[in-house]
């Protein structure tokens, strides 16, 4: 699979290319705002990962032409700044996802991973946490490669709560998702269901853990054998 | 020297005493002139008469002088009050005709006095006043002298004097008050300019460090000063510029190299010394972030209008750094109202506030313990912990710059709170720190609230 990597900083894309190579991309590298427009222009990527402080202009406005030509391509942007406009700015311009310098690789791959396999995007495989898969095509889970049998909404929460990996959603997400507009969604529904889906994998051996976030949501993560 | 307080206040007084001043002055200068006038016309008139009764001198054939006054002159000299009188002198001072009983001159005649002479006496104590002529009658030099008793002045003219100060004395009074009342709208409409421009110089603030005040309408006198104003605000508003400038190009240039550090560091081979290499990186990316937000709330500015929903920030923050909490073996838990509560603010700022707060707050929880953080409809965001709490010595100091309990432990800049600090100073908000009676430290930021309908 193909990304763009825009970056005016030779050695941080040097490095970037080295990484995503070990997780399986290929990467085109370019540095400049001007090279990029014409990239994009001639040729489809899997993704691109833009950097806003480019010599010769904004990145912001490498995202507008995309996303005002229909363009679908998933834009994840690095930023120095963490802060403020910058971030608010960035995501109304139809970035899918912004990481702030200095970032973890390993949580660029893991983001730039849950873009590609959202809906319409290339990757479609599966997700896993610890010995708990969930393959998103069928919509089947499997402990230790045993399929589960799950009923419709606990398989709707747990795969909501799988493609969030490492973030927490949030009790309204878990409530539309599995809802939608039906509406009368009984209070405690939402609780009810995650308790079914947390006693279900733990019966079953899954080494995973569904964490409460008292007034907040929901976030599942590999258990913790002993928690530091 | 008085001090006044405005310009219009010093016109007035100024102008009042002015008029005080100036009115004295035109009712003794008018006075002056009517005396002046009416004594004229009282010697004129006493010349007349002198010059009618020397008209009336006739020589005889013996030398001597006979006088033969007509009927109504002998009428007017012959009043039982004697208010008029008159005399006739020869050069050696001896009287040759008088209206007086004792046919004595009314004035001592000097031979060496000139034709025309005006002179006072006194006589029995009453002021007399008149005018003595000199006539050649045949041969003969006489002094022709005319009078009148003061005491019985003619009314005519006294009346006219009286009459004066009670109708024209009076008119300049108001005319003056006018004239003050008239100044006074000038100045005023001369000054509105200004009035307009004080105004528009008292929306300037921090967050408004784009307004100049109006020239235009602005008077040429003023106009140097006003020009001062705008330019020393176009040198502080290009001051927050370049402050917001370097920080931005700072969290660039220092953000960068750390991005390629780390990824360098997490692609070498040996796991273990990629491990240790990223928690120094770590703590140096929470150095550098939170120096780079030290700096950015410098130059930070909140627009007093904006408002945000301080339960939603607190729930960002929350969503944000439950994994991180969870990784380390705490918990968090939102408590209080989970419906949007408006306080006047800025929602990316009021974040980092409640943020800094919660990463406190879990570096002191003890493991498996939960810190909450409570959203109450006043607007007041509270974070909990189980840790060991906040000396009552050190309540002020944690919130200084670098200041921490323990200087090795690692990850800890002692900004955090600091950070914090400022933020809800520029919220014009408050923070208040408080041990938990079961044990635990308690920080409530007291936001302002703000209409919901913003």
């Amino acid at each position: 699979m193909r990304l763009l990597v825009v970056e005016d900083n030779a050695q941080l894309s040097q490095l970037l290319a080295k990484g995503l190579g070990i997780a399986g991309y290929e990467t085109d590298l370019l540095a400049t705002a001007a090279e990029a427009r014409d990239a994009l222009l001639t040729t489809s990527y899997a993704a691109v990962i833009l950097d806003l402080g480019l010599p010769d202009g904004d990145g912001l406005s490498i995202l507008r032409e995309l996303r005002h030509r229909k363009d679908p391509t998933p834009v994840l942007v690095l930023t120095a700044r963490g802060g403020l406009q910058d971030r608010v700015n960035g995501l109304r311009s139809g970035a899918d996802d912004y990481l702030v310098k200095p970032f973890a690789l390993e949580e660029l791959v893991a983001r730039l991973e849950a873009q590609l396999r959202r809906p319409g995007q290339q990757l479609g495989s599966s997700l896993h946490i610890a010995n708990l898969e969930f393959d998103l095509r069928n919509r089947q889970a499997s402990i230790d490669d045993q399929p589960q049998v799950l009923s419709s909404r606990e398989t709707a929460v747990l795969e909501l709560l799988m493609r969030s990996k490492g973030r927490v959603v949030s009790k309204k997400q878990v409530e539309d998702h599995i809802f939608g507009l039906s509406g009368d969604v009984a209070s405690n529904a939402v609780e009810v269901y995650v308790h079914r889906l947390r006693k279900q994998l733990s019966d079953k051996g899954a080494k995973v853990q569904i964490h409460t976030i008292r007034g907040v949501g929901y976030l599942i993560a590999e258990e913790k054998r002993d928690p530091v | 020297m008085i001090r006044f307080k405005s310009i219009i206040s010093r016109i007035v007084i100024l102008h009042v005493i002015a008029v005080a001043i100036t009115s004295i002055l035109m009712s003794l200068a008018l006075s002056w002139l009517l005396n002046h006038a009416t004594t004229n016309l009282h010697n004129d008139a006493m010349e007349e008469q002198a010059a009618s009764v020397a008209h009336h001198l006739v020589p005889q054939a013996d030398g001597r002088l006979s006088l033969a006054l007509p009927p109504d002159l002998q009428g007017l000299y012959s009043q039982p009050y004697g208010r008029y009188s008159y005399a006739v002198v020869d050069e050696h001072g001896k009287p040759l005709f008088s209206s007086l009983k004792d046919q004595a001159p009314i004035f001592p005649s000097d031979p060496r006095a000139a034709a025309v002479q005006f002179l006072d006496t006194r006589s029995g104590g009453a002021a007399i006043s008149g005018a003595s002529i000199r006539r050649t009658v045949g041969d003969t030099t006489v002094w022709v002298q005319a009078a009148e008793d003061m005491a019985n002045r003619d009314v005519l003219i006294d009346d006219i004097v009286e009459d004066f100060y009670k109708n024209v004395g009076w008119i300049t009074l108001p005319i003056l008050l006018v004239l003050l009342v008239t100044d006074i709208a000038i100045f005023r409409r001369a000054l509105l300019p200004l009035r307009q421009a004080s105004e528009i110089a008292q929306e300037i603030g921090p967050s408004r460090t784009d307004v100049r005040l109006p020239l235009n309408e602005i008077p040429s006198e003023v106009r140097p000063l006003v020009s001062a104003i705008n330019q020393a605000l176009d040198r502080l508003d290009q001051g927050f510029r370049v402050q917001r400038e370097f920080t931005a190009d700072a969290a660039h240039e220092l953000r960068t190299p750390l991005s390629i550090l780390r990824t360098r560091v997490e692609t070498l081979d040996d796991p273990r010394i990629a491990k240790a290499l990223h928690l120094d990186i770590e703590a140096m990316s929470r150095v550098v972030g939170q120096l780079l937000d030290i700096a950015e709330l410098e130059a930070f500015t909140i627009d007093p209008s904006e408002t945000a929903d301080a339960q939603g920030a607190c729930a960002e923050v929350a969503e944000f750094i439950a994994p991180l909490a969870l990784e380390q073996g705490r918990e968090i838990a939102l408590l209080g109202v989970s419906t949007p509560v408006w306080v006047k603010g800025n929602a990316e700022m009021m974040k980092r506030a409640i943020r800094n707060l919660a990463e406190n707050a879990i570096k002191h929880a003890p493991p498996d313990t939960v810190v909450e953080f409570i959203v109450e409809e006043n607007g007041t965001v509270k974070v909990q912990d189980r840790g060991p709490g906040i000396a009552d010595e050190e309540r002020e100091l944690i919130f200084q710059r670098f200041w921490r309990r323990d200087r090795n432990q690692q990850g800890s800049t002692g900004l955090g709170l600091s950070i914090v600090q400022r933020i809800v100073e520029l919220h014009g908000a408050s923070i208040a720190v408080e041990n938990r009676v079961l044990g635990g430290a308690q920080f409530s930021l007291h936001f302002i609230a703000a209409d919901k309908t913003a």
